[in-house]
């Protein structure tokens, strides 16, 4: 597979080879990203596909894909790089023992083979063959003290070690940074990057992810669940179902020998939709103990 | 691909792009918009990438460039519609973003010479100043909103002096704590690598003694919802310099004032200094002295920003009399909502030291079992106490 986008219409065609559904909004905004080596924000609610594009692009450029995942209290040494110290005192030890000077000792503990790369400094260093997919997701769960790491590697891509110098990366990795808006994100961080938001897709969009995603199914039955789910997303859920959950349900459906939706089966399967006790009381007393709601559902 | 009329040669018709590309920046900027430096030029440098003859393509560049939150993202279609023009053009591609005469609406916020543009659109200009205006209100008035506005300079400058004084001292345990985020420890949590690692370099890389280290301890976020309707009036004094007074908590506080209607107003007591930060906020919030809807300002809270803040590692400062107005379900739910989302609510109320009055506010009833704590706020020493709960409370 090609390592280029040559214009927006490849990246479309370059997507849904690989199964991955996107308008063109969102294909220009990876072309363009990709064109300008600028990181690509994505922002939506949760399971809308925003960590599928970078699963997605590693594929594309048949590349690697190199993952942080973000969390509370996310530091430089979980994220850019750690000595390993046990290593390194067991090295010492066995250095002590053919009488080596201090200053040689130092040198000999801080070469890279003691040093553990986490994923931001794999990204930087690993680019030096081919550029990797780095996604840093979930950024919005780590702390405002974390963004201030990857100010320095999301815009030189490079990465300081006071032992060994600077390692800077000769082809930039593809950066994709994920959010669920949990908090805001420091502008000199999104300054760097292309923002998109990824909505709920309309019936078109989801039939065709759908069908792209589940070969087996047949076409009536995606277009049935698909409408279930676009009139599922109008009701006030605490937490409405996004594609991911269209998709785990269509596997579970199928998985369950179904070939057509019937009032029994969603309420056997409500669990795939519905996360909370609360939405599926709702669903329950707003929306399934009325016949003629059920109907249109179906 | 077809550029449309004007354009008689390819530079011209890139430096003119380039400038309205930089005015729209501008007239984004002008709405609200965080536009930075940078993304003007990668915007360019983005459209220098695309086929322009596609305006959808267009409009999708610049967004990507131009916004950086939702917000922001639901808005920008509308406002590049109203920069550069309707789509039904006879001329969509051309048209749309052509250097040429501009429709008027431009021309209002990019204050230059090209006056033969505006005589020249003088008739479809007509209904521009209508949208115009509704733009540049940004709020959205209602008739149940007294419209009258809050004279700020009551305060006199002796009173704010002093609850500023008493207030830093409130503030300092927050300070404290955010300064106090070494994480070495005597003898408790992991081992410390890298301490021992360094120690034991002076002696031969002999470990002599083991270091320990802790997690860090942090703040949860602060979350003001301030009631400023009329009957909120007399305890004004001590509301807003406790609004300002939250300015030094730092990028985690966040403060809204609701009477009618929810408003935010971080951006101004966080960047602002006190003087315009009062004067902003007088202009800004419509509905100041007006009456109460607590219920209904919640559902706002926890349907809009709210979203965004509540969490395990929230606490919800609610400063009311708890005179509502509103409907006492719509209350009830809300508040029940917006216990089960985060660590505690707090209510401060400035007539609860005084049990005639207590007794008449029945929203307050309603929602006194989702409320953690109820203080009273009516002096200093009331806050002082509400300072040391809250520093207990934030720290995690």
């Amino acid at each position: 597979m090609s390592n280029d986008f040559g214009s927006v219409d490849e990246v479309i065609e370059q997507l849904s080879a690989e199964s991955y559904v996107a308008d063109r909004a969102l294909a220009t905004v990876l072309f363009l990203s990709h064109r300008l080596e600028k990181p690509i924000f994505l922002e939506g609610e949760p399971g809308v596909g925003k960590t599928e594009v970078a699963l997605v692009m590693a594929r594309i450029f048949n590349t690697e894909l190199i993952r942080l995942q973000c969390y509370e209290g996310l530091d430089s040494s979980s994220a850019l790089y750690e000595w390993n110290y046990p290593k390194q005192m067991l090295h010492i030890r066995l250095l002590e023992q053919k009488d080596i000077r201090v200053a040689d000792m130092e040198q000999a503990i801080y070469e890279p083979r003691f040093l553990i790369k986490r994923p931001l400094l794999e990204a930087v260093m690993r680019s030096r063959e081919i550029a990797p997919v780095l996604l840093i997701d979930e950024i919005d769960r780590s702390d405002e003290e974390f963004e201030a790491f990857l100010l320095e590697v999301l815009s030189d891509f490079q990465i300081t070690i006071p032992e060994i110098g600077t390692i800077k990366a000769i082809k930039r990795p593809i950066v994709v940074v994920t959010s669920n808006r949990t908090r805001d994100v420091h502008d000199a961080l999104k300054r760097r990057c292309l923002y998109h938001w990824i909505d709920y897709p309309d019936f078109e969009k989801e039939y065709k992810i759908v069908l792209a995603r589940i070969p087996d199914i047949e076409a009536d039955f995606a277009s049935q669940i698909t409408r279930f789910m676009q009139r599922l997303r109008k009701v006030d859920f605490l937490k409405r179902p996004g594609i991911s959950e269209t998709l785990d349900w269509a596997k579970a459906l199928i998985a369950m020998e179904r070939k057509r939706l019937d009032e029994e089966v969603v309420a056997e399967t409500l669990g795939c939709l519905l996360k909370y006790q609360e939405d599926i009381a709702t669903f329950k007393r707003d929306v399934w103990s009325d016949s003629g709601q059920r109907a249109s559902y179906l | 691909m077809d550029r449309g009329p004007h354009i008689s040669n390819a530079s011209s018709y890139r430096k003119g792009i380039a400038e309205r590309v930089v005015r729209f920046a501008l007239f984004l900027k002008d709405r609200g918009f965080k536009v930075y430096q940078n993304s003007i030029i990668d915007a360019l440098r983005s459209l220098l990438q695309l086929d322009m003859g596609s305006r959808d393509e267009f409009m999708w560049a610049l967004r990507a460039n131009f916004v950086s939150r939702d917000e922001e993202w639901n808005q920008f279609g509308e406002l590049f519609r109203l920069y550069w023009g309707e789509k039904e053009d006879s001329q969509v591609t051309g048209d749309g973003i052509s250097p040429g005469p501009q429709p008027s609406n431009t021309e209002e916020t990019v204050d230059d010479g090209e006056t033969e543009g505006l005589i020249e659109n003088t008739g479809e200009g007509d209904n521009d100043p209508v949208t115009e205006t509704r733009w540049l209100e940004g709020v959205a008035y209602s008739a149940l909103e007294a419209l009258e506005k809050k004279n700020f300079n009551a305060l006199s400058n002796n009173e704010l002096q002093t609850a500023q004084l008493a207030l830093r001292g409130f503030m300092q345990p927050f300070k404290l704590n955010r300064t106090r985020r070494s994480k070495r420890s005597q003898k408790r949590g992991k081992l410390d690598f890298p301490r021992i690692m360094r120690e034991s370099l002076k002696r031969d890389g002999n470990p002599s003694r083991l270091y320990f280290k802790e997690k860090k301890r942090r703040l949860k976020r602060l979350v003001i919802l301030a009631d400023v309707s009329g009957s909120m009036d007399r305890y004004a004094r001590f509301v807003m310099p406790f609004l300002l007074g939250l300015r030094s908590i730092g990028a985690r506080a966040e403060v809204f004032v609701f009477s009618t209607s929810l408003t935010v107003i971080t951006r101004f007591v966080r960047h602002l200094s006190l003087e315009k930060a009062l004067e902003r906020i007088s202009r800004e919030v419509p509905d100041w002295s007006g009456g109460t809807r607590i219920g209904f300002c919640l559902r706002q809270f926890n349907q809009g920003q709210g979203k965004r803040l509540m969490s395990r590692r929230s606490v919800v400062v609610i400063l009311s009399d708890g005179w509502d107005l509103g409907g006492r379900e719509i209350l009830v739910r809300e508040m029940a909502a917006l216990r089960k989302k985060v660590f505690c609510v707090l209510w401060l109320n400035p007539i609860e030291s005084d049990p005639d009055l207590r007794s008449v506010c029945r929203g307050m009833q309603a929602a006194l079992p989702y409320i953690d704590h109820v203080l009273p706020a009516d002096n200093l020493q009331s806050l002082r106490r509400v300072g040391h709960l809250l520093s207990r409370l934030m720290v995690h």
